[in-house]
């Protein structure tokens, strides 16, 4: 078994991680798609390297599926190009790019085997008999599906159909592997099951993949590397943490986890939230005099206190008073509305303070926040508390009517 | 009153008379073949069976319907996989055009072909003269079998064409293979059952076919004449049992391409 997944190593490219710059086994260069009059997609571009997992996330209707289609030459951008291994095959037909597609329905071949689907590939290179017999092999043992090589795709679990359909496109050296919605037509389990599973496989044979999803869960655990999409352009790309922590824009905050949004401005050096101030010091010089803001928070970066004291690391946000309090299973969580009058963080020591100015805003809008089981049952709370809110980390966005990547007017003021 | 003591009385009542309402239109008419023709023995049923002419007239229509068979099932195919695969203007009016001939009366068809292709027919006239004769012949039997069963396969076929999965046929595109490969891999092999009961169809269809093929083969004993004209003539002389002989072949056999029809759809779409 060892030897088999050896080999099949042996056959991808490069090794990953070397010293010196690598080329990028896919790079996507300035593309552009347009239906008729309608512009579906805008600018794209991305490199992904040797062995690496990237991610295409984005709601339905985003363009994602349509830039892979174009790397996969099943469509034609009206601009830019794709470059595989610095080769460019925008004008060549899928045939010839040598690109290894899982479609979210897998379409396997429903009359051919297992094994028939998964030497597809090879046959139609005519390759020696015996040749595509030992490949053939070998993916089996990979994947996993030896005792079932003779059965045909309908009588094999949805899992086990897309470890074939991944099988029969490694049999020929992909240069690539593009995931279309991969766990879409899976159930809740075996999605996080399998998930694990492909990430596993991948790393061993190091193959470059692209992945679509709408999953953002999925997107977190599956991705070297997160491009999140929306309306048809790049809103940011990072590592799973970057796009986490940093969101460069409030679309990217809201669709990966939840967010709390709070408008404010810059004045006087300060951004000043509702009735809340930070001190200028954590601001870039990109942010001018007057120019409106948002804070941007997750609740899990929020920390509930009786009093004003937090550990060191946070920043006391305001107080408020408890108004809901929900149970999620695997953890509390609390709808908060900010009260200035109510009582605000000390000024010496802490990055915010209260103001006692408009104090309309910030009452407007609750802030949701989460607690662990732990910190839940030691510190337990009831509608109608008064607490603080301390803030572990956030971010701070110009407040345009569009806020997009393409501005890089983005600083991130985590205090981790 | 429908249930006596929770016995459902409207159901065997209905099967019976589905039935009986049967009985005098399908099952008599079938059944007396079958009983006047074995009426006076085996053996005479067996001679008129082995009548050259009435060999000549069976294999004559299985040859001719085979022909149009092949035709046909081609044909059908090319058509579903350019009218589901291509939009374009005037696609509609193509399929319209091509179901036509089943809502045409056969005798109908027989005279079109007639006039075009006959000796003084508008084409018939022009290949006259080069020695070359279409009409009354074999040919004319299979161009007009073509005609009346021009979109049994294609009607078969198409709906298969549309409903299936584009997905596979891209999967076959990026794993490597050419339009061909993929067409002869993938996409015939789904097209398996849909192919296989379009030719039965078209088949059953043909050698049945008597309206179109009496106006255009002349019917001539031991040389034009197919198996239901076979019928028709010795009916008309007189050869009652000549006529049964054949007319049971033509029932058993239409009975086993239904059959396979009813049967065999499971295996043939069996994934």
């Amino acid at each position: 078994m060892k030897a088999q997944v050896a080999r099949i190593m042996d056959l991808s490219r490069t090794p990953p991680l070397t010293e010196s710059v690598p080329q990028p086994a896919a790079s996507i260069v300035g593309l552009s798609k347009r239906f008729g009059q309608t512009s579906v997609l805008e600018n794209i571009s991305f490199d992904v390297a040797e062995g690496e997992a990237l991610v295409l996330l984005g709601a339905s209707g985003s363009g994602k599926t349509t830039i892979l289609r174009i790397i996969a030459g099943l469509e034609q951008p009206y601009t830019g190009k794709i470059m595989l291994h610095g080769k460019d095959v925008t004008e060549l037909p899928p045939r010839e790019r040598g690109i290894g597609v899982i479609f979210q329905s897998y379409a396997l071949f429903p009359k051919m085997t297992v094994e028939k689907n998964i030497g597809y590939g090879l046959r139609i290179r005519r390759r020696r008999r015996k040749e595509i017999k030992n490949t053939v092999n070998e993916l089996l043992s990979l994947v996993q599906l030896e005792e079932h090589r003779k059965k045909y795709p309908s009588q094999l679990s949805g899992g086990q159909q897309q470890r074939v359909a991944i099988a029969r496109t490694l049999a020929y050296n992909p240069e690539v592997l593009l995931f279309d919605e991969p766990f879409g037509a899976l159930d809740a389990q075996t999605r996080v099951h399998l998930r694990r599973e492909i990430r596993a496989l991948l790393r061993k044979v190091n193959v470059p993949a692209i992945f679509i999803t709408h999953d953002q869960e999925e997107a977190l655990e599956l991705g070297d590397r997160i491009a999140v999409i929306n309306v048809g352009h790049i809103e940011q790309i990072g590592t799973p943490r970057e796009v986490y922590n940093n969101p460069a824009s409030e679309y990217v905050a809201t669709f990966l986890g939840a967010a709390n949004i709070l408008e404010g401005t810059v004045t006087g050096g300060h951004v000043v939230v509702g009735n809340a101030q930070m001190p200028a010091r954590l601001l870039n010089d990109r942010f001018q005099e007057g120019q409106a803001v948002k804070l941007i928070f997750r609740p899990e970066d929020v920390l509930v206190s009786k009093n004003q004291e937090f550990p060191t690391g946070h920043a006391c946000l305001s107080g408020g008073v408890v108004e809901e309090i929900s149970f999620v299973g695997a953890y509390e969580r609390l709808r908060i509305r900010l009260e200035a009058s109510s009582g605000g963080c000390d000024t010496s020591d802490t990055p915010f303070y209260l103001t006692t100015e408009t104090p309309e805003r910030s009452n407007a809008k609750p802030v949701i926040a989460t607690r662990p089981k732990p910190e839940s049952n030691a510190f337990r709370l009831r509608t109608g508390d008064r607490v603080f809110l301390g803030l572990s980390s956030f971010t701070v966005l110009p407040n345009d009517v569009r806020t997009s990547a393409t501005s890089h007017s983005v600083i991130t003021t985590s205090k981790q | 009153m429908r249930h006596v003591r929770g016995f459902d009385v409207v159901r065997p009542l209905s099967i019976w008379m589905l039935i009986f309402m049967m009985m005098p239109l399908v099952f008599l008419p079938l059944a007396s073949i079958f009983i006047f023709g074995t009426s006076s023995g085996l053996g005479n049923f067996w001679a008129a069976l082995n009548a050259p002419e009435a060999i000549f007239a069976l294999k004559l229509s299985m040859v001719t319907s085979f022909w149009a068979t092949t035709f046909n099932v081609l044909f059908g195919l090319f058509a579903a996989y350019v009218l589901s695969r291509y939009n374009f203007l005037g696609r509609n009016a193509l399929i319209v055009t091509i179901s036509l001939p089943t809502a045409i009366p056969t005798a109908v068809a027989g005279f079109a072909l007639l006039l075009l292709w006959g000796p003084y027919g508008t084409l018939g006239r022009l290949l006259r003269p080069q020695g070359i004769q279409v009409m009354f012949t074999a040919g004319a039997i299979v161009l007009a079998n073509i005609f009346v069963t021009f979109p049994l396969a294609f009607g078969v076929i198409k709906p298969v064409f549309d409903t299936m999965s584009r997905s596979l046929e891209e999967a076959s595109a990026t794993i490597g293979a050419t339009r061909w490969q993929t067409f002869w891999h993938v996409t015939l092999p789904s097209l398996r059952g849909a192919i296989v009961s379009g030719a039965l169809l078209t088949f059953a269809r043909a050698v049945g076919e008597f309206g179109s093929t009496i106006l255009v083969s002349g019917n001539l004993a031991g040389r034009t004449q197919t198996a239901p004209l076979y019928i028709f003539a010795k009916f008309n002389e007189g050869q009652i049992e000549a006529a049964n002989a054949i007319a049971i072949v033509l029932a058993l056999f239409s009975f086993l391409i239904f059959s396979v029809l009813f049967f065999a759809r499971d295996w043939l779409d069996v994934d």
